[in-house]
């Protein structure tokens, strides 16, 4: 199991399109996937859980992964919201 | 019999039967299952869920290749959701905990996620329980396979019906061209919403935002929907029966006598000729203007392409669908650049950090697009890229002040600049114009006039910040006067500083499609109309009976009316 804290950096927060973005990515993991904010916890593999998180700019974010790759999954998911979502900011 | 109020979309009047179309979870029920079928629901449960998906993917491949964007938009966010491993967790966890049967369970669940997105605090966010419940509602209407799912019935099974319905979303508004509906009945909605929309392109009645009062309608009553009105009349005696029937046949038999002034000039009785074009929306309505014989496009929004989907449409699908609108007409067609904001809040999250208490006075039009150039500059290289094929001209949306203009031509410049680079061919002489829709601009419409090919005034907006009243707020909008002197003035002060400039202004507010308006706007000088094509050939049959230069004559008196009610007066012996 890894556990790392993750911001939200773009601007729009995970809004809708990223969210399907990063349910996109986690589905092509075998690892369960957790998101945790304050005490709220979610499936990073279902979309409206992570709707529900209403992570805006600045939030921070705890990601655990845990499976066979695991450590693949928080790579690609740090690399994800580094990239801002892959929007303009 | 019984009169029912609401707010009236498109024109004329439909008699017929009505259809009340219940969502699935209206009618969910309850009943407890034995401990031993649980499993058995859970895998109920997932075929539903499967079913669902199955029709989604159908749906989608129904619309062949002309999948509108913002519907393609809605259906992956459909089913990634309808994927959502949440649904059948939570759904699964009441079953085995409540042994209750799945539909229950998944409506149960349904509603309690709807209540949350319901109480997240980003607006945006918060409107997406619309499509928890659609999606939700989906895996209901597969798992009771409900006779009463708008989706999946034969073609023609709603003809001549009026469909009675909470609200339709853009999913219905395609499923429900395949039947001859005569008119619409909703409970939500205003003029901009989907009912609105299908109901103008179907050129049908409909009643939206009825609120409560749909409950007094029965599946079967005998209905008269007036759309002008906003009317409804259910179960009506002999007489109004008798009475709307006649004022039916009567719209009927003024648009067929309309219908032969199609190929007849727009020219007045002194021979002026004025230009009648249309404003649109969908391309598909450019078919319905060129058929119209509209000598143009005044305005073609382009807002709609933005509205209900995740993601902006790049500059390469922009291309595409102004070229769809170019190819449609030989004529003039006149793309207005985003005018987003205010009462077109747009979706992909932009609309979330904009909560401005004022939003008509806010971050709109063409401050939105200067502010934005992430969001404008593909919609200006598109614009460009598109007016090979055919007539295009541009327009900006309020502007207020002459550095916004300025911006506006570097950027235009820069964008030029770039596509010869690139060796994207364009229309380097594509006029630019922009809407007078501030009095700022109207008053000193002469400096907008120098600095721009043509002008367009847009009433809707000019009215409601001159007079300074909001006309969605009931309680002010009787207040909303087009014809209050501080508007002719204006618009005459526009119309005369683009006769000074030598260059034309029309008008594509609502003022120009109404026929009560049509002669005193001739009498102030205006020469192009642009307007909702199905209103056009009532306009052209005005000004083919009037006489301009006699109109002008009694101009002065008009202008120095000071009595509004002297004024209506007026107006009526103007029109007589």
């Amino acid at each position: 199991m890894i556990e790392a804290e993750v911001p939200v950096v773009n601007k729009l927060g995970l809004h809708a399109r990223a969210a399907s973005k990063l349910v996109k990515l986690t589905a092509g993991f075998e690892s369960s996937i957790k998101l945790i904010r304050k005490n709220q916890e979610v499936d990073a593999k279902s979309i409206m859980g992570i709707l529900m998180l209403a992570a805006t700019q600045g939030t921070q974010i705890r990601v655990i992964t845990d499976g066979p790759d695991e450590r693949d999954a928080m790579d690609a998911i740090s690399e994800m919201f580094e990239q801002c979502f892959g929007e303009d900011e | 019999m019984l009169a029912l109020h609401g707010t009236g979309v498109g024109a004329g009047i439909a008699v017929g039967r009505a259809r009340i179309i219940n969502r699935t979870s209206d009618k969910i029920t309850q009943y407890p299952i034995a401990q031993e079928h649980v499993q058995k629901e859970i895998e109920r449960l997932e075929k539903g869920i499967e079913t669902a998906q199955h029709s989604l993917f159908e749906l989608g491949k129904q619309f062949g290749k002309e999948v509108p964007e913002e519907v393609r938009a809605l259906l992956e966010a459909h089913s990634l959701m309808l994927k959502d491993p949440l649904i059948l967790q939570e759904s699964s966890r009441l079953i085995s905990e409540q042994w209750i049967n799945a539909e229950f369970a998944l409506n149960q669940y349904g509603t309690r996620l709807e209540r949350v997105f319901e109480q997240i605090q980003d607006p945006y966010l918060s409107s997406k329980s619309v499509d928890v419940a659609q999606v939700i509602q989906r895996v209901l209407g597969a798992m009771t396979d409900s006779q009463e799912a708008i989706g999946g019935q034969p073609e023609g099974t709603y003809d001549g019906e009026i469909i009675i319905v909470n609200d339709l979303t853009p999913a219905d508004t395609i499923e429900l061209r395949k039947h001859r509906i005569i008119g619409f009945v909703t409970k939500l909605g205003g003029p901009t919403s989907h009912t609105a929309i299908l109901a103008r392109s179907m050129k049908i009645p409909a009643i939206v935002g009825m609120h409560g009062s749909v409950g007094y309608l029965r599946t079967g009553d005998l209905l008269i929907i007036d759309g002008k009105r906003g009317v409804i009349l259910a179960s009506p005696d002999n007489r109004a029966l008798a009475a709307y029937q006649r004022r039916r046949e009567k719209i009927i038999r003024r648009t067929q006598a309309l219908e032969t002034l199609r190929d007849a000039e727009s020219v007045s009785l002194d021979g002026q000729r004025i230009m009648l074009m249309s404003n649109v929306e969908l391309p598909d309505e450019v078919s319905y203007s060129v058929k119209q014989n509209a000598e143009g496009v005044g305005l073609y929004r382009t807002e709609f392409m933005f509205m209900n989907r995740e993601q902006m449409p790049d500059e390469e699908e922009q291309v595409e669908v102004y070229k769809q609108v170019l190819e449609k007409s030989d004529c003039p067609v006149t793309i207005r650049t985003l005018d987003l904001g205010a009462d077109k809040q747009v979706d992909g999250g932009r609309s979330a950090d904009n909560q401005s208490t004022n939003p008509a006075l806010g971050l709109r039009g063409i401050r939105l697009c200067l502010h934005d150039l992430g969001l404008f500059k593909p919609q200006l290289r598109a614009i460009y890229r598109a007016s090979i094929f055919g007539r295009a001209r541009m327009m900006v949306p309020m502007i207020s002040n002459v550095e916004e203009l300025d911006q506006l031509f570097r950027l235009i410049d820069e964008v030029k600049q770039e596509l010869a680079e690139q060796n994207y061919p364009f229309d380097s002489e594509l006029q630019v114009g922009g809407m007078i829709e501030v009095p700022a601009a109207a008053i000193a419409a002469d400096i907008f006039a120098r600095k721009l090919d043509f002008l367009s005034i847009g009433t809707n907006d000019l009215i409601q910040y001159t007079l300074a009243i909001d006309r969605i707020d009931d309680e002010v909008n009787y207040l909303y006067d087009p014809i209050h002197p501080s508007i002719l003035r204006l618009i005459k002060n526009v119309i005369d500083a683009g006769l000074d400039a030598g260059v034309p202004v029309s008008m594509c507010g609502e003022m120009a499609g109404d026929p009560a308006y049509t002669r005193i706007l001739l009498a102030l000088g205006l020469r192009e109309f642009s307007m909702d094509p199905a209103g056009l050939l009532e306009i052209k049959q005005i000004i083919r009976r009037s006489d301009v230069s006699q109109l002008k004559l009694s101009l002065p008196k008009f202008m120095s009316a000071t009595e509004p009610e002297k004024l209506r007066q007026q107006l009526v012996e103007l029109n007589r």
